[in-house]
């Protein structure tokens, strides 16, 4: 008998909101979480960098805080911060906070582009500018790529199996993947998955720049005169159960994850190629059982990149051919910006949102059509939709592609 | 640049961290639960903000807050 996979809780922190009801409300009334910034890394002038991004302002740690102490965030570099903060919330929904399941029927699989890109340039700076002799010797706790894992798994007490999945930015969409896997298997009941970034340093700036990726004005997917992303950060976490787990405990169950696809372009370290991404939005949808002919809500990568869209938006015709006609394609990172290892987790969400919600967020910052990108988009203002199916893209640089689908329930 | 015992329970408390008021100067690190990482945490931010080298030998000894203060306004007017 197949497992069939629950989602019973959601959390999610970005430049758009802390929280997932907030952000939601922000999406679908055409916020913004992108802004004009100005820093200086470490406070010291040789290190600025400014542009737009969708930067976290502020951030409300009092709920985690209240329950497992004022230390509970200490000497944490800031993306095992914005996963702790994510997962925390998600976990409170699903109603697992200390639940004897988290003994060893719980995985923790978590997305992670890069690791603790502040601590590293710390450490560096301390080293190379200030010409110092030792770091600090939370330097490596603090930004191994497994950080946020092993700090998911000591604040909620989780003992079974837990890992980093780094796939760049389709490492959250793989670790949702994962995750549905092992319930499906049977490994586990519980598995909390998702993903977060903090790539906005000054080093991570410059790198991204240096890519020629980053846009000095807006995330404009599927658009004329698109020029590239907007760095985001933040985390995004979804609890995945045993369907039968959730029900026998009388959870809510928010959505199911009825399937998932991946494959590797073997192409190039930064283009993508759109065979890949073919290949896993065939195998996600072999694997949901779901017919091309369905209507479908399409969650895309859409990073607002020249490549990424066209090839996208290729890829997509491709697969549904004539069938794409009945679906509709939203963009996010328009929003909330480019999340990297926490990007699949969060457009996830935001997806699934928009099924239950019935309600379709709009693309941002679009100028007008490219014929390249002739997809049926989501434009001006959120658009109301009735949609049972989604399917969620995510296709990293270096051609590691995932595909997750979800049902409304 | 001259170190107050302020400044430097103003550090302990924003490194730990930890409730500034519970820094009660004579309290031992240990009744605080304060860890030698914490410490070392607390050494490295003294150096970044005062430039003082405090090394992890100077401190050894060091039972109280008030010990820690010592040490470091000493080193910092040596």
């Amino acid at each position: 008998m197949t497992v069939r996979v629950a989602i019973t809780g959601m959390g999610s922190l970005s430049g758009l909101g802390q929280g997932v009801e907030p952000t939601w409300k922000a999406l679908i009334s055409g916020e913004s979480g992108v802004r004009p910034i100005a820093r200086q890394f470490m406070n010291v002038p040789a290190y600025a960098y400014e542009g737009p991004a969708a930067v976290i302002e502020k951030l409300d740690t009092s709920a985690i805080e209240a329950k497992y102490g004022a230390r509970v965030l200490a000497h944490l570099d800031p993306f095992s911060v914005y996963a702790s903060i994510a997962t925390f919330e998600a976990m409170e929904q699903a109603g697992l906070l200390d639940h004897p399941a988290l003994a060893d029927r719980t995985a923790i699989i978590y997305g992670v582009g890069s690791g603790g890109n502040t601590t590293i340039e710390e450490t560096y700076v301390r080293l190379f500018d200030k010409k110092a002799s030792s770091v600090h010797p939370l330097s490596i706790p603090k930004y191994m790529v497994s950080a946020a894992a092993s700090q998911l798994s000591l604040m909620l007490g989780v003992r079974g199996v837990a890992f980093t999945i780094a796939s760049a930015c389709a490492s959250s969409g793989h670790a949702i993947s994962e995750g549905m896997h092992m319930l499906r298997a049977g490994r586990v009941d519980v598995a909390i998955v998702g993903g977060g970034e903090a790539p906005i340093t000054y080093g991570g700036w410059l790198s991204w720049k240096a890519v020629r990726a980053m846009s000095s004005t807006a995330c404009r997917p599927f658009s004329i005169g698109r020029d590239g992303m907007i760095l985001g950060e933040g985390a995004a976490t979804l609890i995945l159960e045993n369907w039968a787990h959730a029900e026998a405990r009388g959870a809510k169950i928010l959505g199911e994850v009825i399937g998932s696809g991946s494959s590797s372009d073997a192409f190039h370290i930064t283009q993508p190629q759109g065979e890949g991404a073919v290949k896993a939005m065939r195998a996600a949808l072999a694997d949901a059982g779901v017919a091309v002919e369905t209507p479908l809500l399409i969650s895309s990568h859409g990073t607002g990149t020249e490549l990424n869209d066209k090839t996208e938006a290729q890829a997509l015709r491709t697969v549904f051919g004539e069938a794409l006609k009945t679906d509709l394609v939203i963009a996010t990172k328009s929003a909330h910006g480019h999340l990297f290892g926490g990007a699949g987790a969060i457009e996830l969400i935001l997806g699934v949102l928009a099924l239950q919600h019935r309600i379709a967020p709009p693309i941002l910052n679009y100028l007008g059509p490219d014929p390249e990108c002739d997809v049926p988009l989501v434009l001006g203002e959120a658009k109301p939709i009735d949609y049972e199916v989604l399917l969620s893209n995510s296709f990293a640089f270096g051609g590691l592609n995932s595909v997750i689908m979800a049902r409304r329930v | 640049m001259a170190i107050t015992a302020d400044d430097v329970l103003t550090i302990i408390s924003e490194e730990v961290p930890i409730d500034r008021a519970k820094l009660d100067p004579a309290a031992t690190l240990e009744s605080l639960d304060i860890a030698s990482l914490d410490m070392i945490s607390v050494m490295f931010a003294l150096e970044d903000k005062f430039g003082v080298v405090i090394e992890q030998d100077d401190v050894k000894d060091a039972k109280t807050l008030q010990d820690f203060v010592d040490v470091v306004q000493a080193k910092a007017g040596a």
